[in-house]
């Protein structure tokens, strides 16, 4: 997981996680809203803009999504094609292909957010929106998976590393399946085993002190552009 | 967020096991996203993010395997890449189908409730592809699942294989 928090300075970097959040959501609506040519393409400016203001590289965060590009490529073609005549619709291709690529539109706003934004802060702005218990429990376990998911990416790959070493990958589907599950999922609940212990000596609780997000002259535009996006999506 | 100064309310022993255990299964379902192997039926390859999906139902149950999953979620909604395909939707439901003490249950049930959270999860990913990439539902049941229902079928066989195997029952 390359696309994760690099600290900076950026514009983006100085913005309240709420804030960004609010302008992700705004333009996932208003490249919901209008997807026509003319829309997309005036839209296609903004995840440059967001780009470029968080200091991250288009071609690197399109490489890091590269595992949903077949989907999005596979749904145009499908679209088009029909049984019987006159077997290809080109209409119906090219508007499920507008639709693919607000979908990349989106993704890269995302991956602008995912730069700029330490994971406590996403914690803290994700238990400003849900309160009470279920709110930190999923604030907290927002952080942990963040945390533990490249650690078990690891282990993943050593298993199937050691796994192929013994001739592992010449054995059945079912069996290679077996073998990585089980591994996997016992390095798993021995981490969960330590990693709770670990939480209790260290008085995990229910309240603990967040970092203080606070709103500053900065986000006001974005908010602004958020609440536009949203106005044009409706008009 | 103003600092609290009230005293510390710690989290109860048994949560804290649980709120591990259901992040560590959120995080290897997004890990067994990344693992995938060559699938002798069809030309896509198989990925054993439902398997993480399936283990976690099966060994947490409803309540926590569905927090879990809801992580799992709610993690890549805020952008972990976590999902390997536009299937994910359906975990949460399926975690209120799982069983008990698995080793326990007949292999009827376990396999049958696999097979409908299976079906759960195809449901919510046909349904959410359609809507977001404009297409019917034939069309996007044809471009994103067709492809990989015959592989759950490996999936299911395997989870059962890792459910009864004794080094999961020993933990």
């Amino acid at each position: 997981m390359t696309l994760s928090y690099r600290p900076g300075d950026s514009l983006a970097h100085r913005l309240d996680p709420r804030t960004k959040l609010a302008f992700q959501v705004a333009f996932a609506v208003a490249a919901f809203a209008h997807t026509n040519p003319r829309g997309l393409l005036a839209l296609s400016l903004v995840p440059l803009g967001a780009l470029r203001a968080s200091g991250v590289s288009v071609r690197k965060s399109l490489r890091e999504y590269r595992f949903v590009f077949p989907f999005l490529m596979a749904g145009p073609v499908v679209a088009a094609v029909t049984l019987g005549p006159p077997w290809v619709r080109v209409d119906a291709g090219v508007e499920t292909a507008m639709a693919s690529y607000r979908v990349v539109l989106v993704l890269l706003v995302s991956a602008a957010y995912l730069r700029t934004t330490p994971v406590r802060d996403s914690r803290a702005a994700i238990q400003h929106l849900v309160p009470g218990k279920v709110g930190r429990l999923l604030g907290t376990g927002v952080g942990f998976v963040f945390r533990f998911l490249p650690v078990l990416q690891a282990d993943l790959r050593r298993i199937r590393e050691a796994s192929a070493a013994r001739l592992g990958d010449e054995r059945g589907l079912v069996a290679r399946m077996r073998l990585v599950g089980i591994a996997g999922l016992s390095r798993a609940l021995s981490r969960a085993d330590r990693f709770a212990l670990g939480l209790r000596a260290r008085c995990f609780a229910w309240n603990p002190t967040l970092p203080r997000l606070s709103f500053s002259r900065g986000d006001l535009p974005v908010l602004a552009a958020s609440l536009a996006l949203l106005g044009w999506a409706f008009v | 967020m103003s600092t609290d100064t009230a005293s510390v309310e710690l989290v109860g022993e048994e949560t804290v096991e649980n709120v591990a255990r259901a992040a560590l299964f959120a995080a290897l379902t997004g890990a067994f996203a990344y693992v995938s192997f060559p699938n002798p039926l069809s030309p896509a390859p198989v990925s054993l993010q439902v398997l993480g999906v399936f283990l976690a139902g099966i060994l947490l149950g409803p309540v926590w395997g569905g927090l879990s999953m809801g992580l799992y979620l709610l993690t890549g909604a805020v952008g972990a890449p976590v999902f390997s395909g536009g299937s994910a939707g359906g975990a949460v439901v399926h975690g209120g189908l799982r069983i008990r003490n698995p080793a326990e249950r007949s292999l009827v049930r376990l396999v049958g409730a696999m097979v409908v959270g299976t079906g759960v999860i195809y449901a919510f990913g046909v349904v959410g592809m359609s809507l977001v990439l404009d297409m019917t539902l034939e069309e996007a049941f044809f471009a994103g699942a067709v492809a990989f229902i015959p592989a759950e079928a490996f999936k299911i066989a395997a989870a059962v294989g890792i459910v009864r195997s004794d080094q999961i029952a020993a933990q």
